[in-house]
């Protein structure tokens, strides 16, 4: 991994048309700017890792061997709230 | 009264009304802005997030609160505003807002919940969406240890 220093208001260059800028530093969080062509796709890592987990939750499921299943989950009734 | 196709349960009744708006989709499948809860008899505390539009997709979920009673949020400062709640401090579960854990529980692995990305629907507007933790506090694998692995699928 390239590691670099940078200073809020400086930027770097990945490639010839990628510019990353580095707009607003504090102890907490950086703020950035990218300017990158349309045809690059730019996500957040933890949506990445989101997108994924949702596309293999979504398969489909035995119901009936997961129904089994539920008998050990005790409910409270004030954590099962649903809306009508 | 208009029907609905189901992944699991056929086609059943379903209210217009009764449908929560997800403006961005979730993640993976962001064409989809309409969804309903299921909550069918003797599969409780289980919960099933289907979408209106295609049958076919349909999540298991937890509510947040079954799989950890102490489960605390962590709202964005930018998705608290998408589902219009008050952006300086946390909103209480079950009393402003719906907040499901979409489980996976597929076959050969063991059973988990999604607690870095759970689902959080204001219950004023019905709007929702997946809300995804910037922190680390929270596994989006989860391990349910009352679904063994076995009985998994």
């Amino acid at each position: 991994m390239l590691v670099l220093r940078r200073r809020a208001g400086e930027s770097l260059m990945i490639g010839d048309n990628v510019e990353v800028e580095f707009l607003e530093i504090n102890s907490q969080s950086v703020k950035i700017g990218i300017k990158a062509p349309k045809e690059i796709s730019i996500l957040r890592k933890e949506l990445q890792v989101v997108q994924a987990q949702n596309r293999f939750a979504a398969q489909p499921v035995n119901l009936e061997k997961i129904a089994q299943s539920l008998e050990n989950f005790k409910i409270d009734s004030s954590s099962a709230v649903l809306p009508r | 009264m208009p029907s609905l196709a189901t992944k699991y349960f056929g086609t059943l009744p379903y209210e217009v009304g009764g449908r929560f708006r997800f403006p961005y989709g979730i993640p993976g499948y962001e064409e989809e802005h309409a969804f309903v809860l299921l909550d069918v008899e003797g599969n409780r505390p289980l919960l099933f997030l289907q979408s209106t539009a295609a049958s076919e997709l349909c999540f298991l979920a937890f509510p947040i609160l079954v799989v950890d009673p102490e489960y605390e949020l962590a709202v964005s400062f930018e998705d608290l505003c998408s589902l219009k709640l008050e952006t300086e401090r946390q909103p209480r579960i079950g009393a402003e807002v719906l907040v499901l854990a979409l489980l996976t529980l597929q076959p050969g692995r063991p059973a988990t919940a999604n607690l870095m990305a759970p689902i959080v629907i204001n219950l004023r507007t019905r709007r929702g969406l997946q809300a995804i933790r910037t922190d680390a506090r929270y596994s989006h694998q989860h391990a349910i240890p009352g679904v063994p692995q076995e009985v998994a699928c």
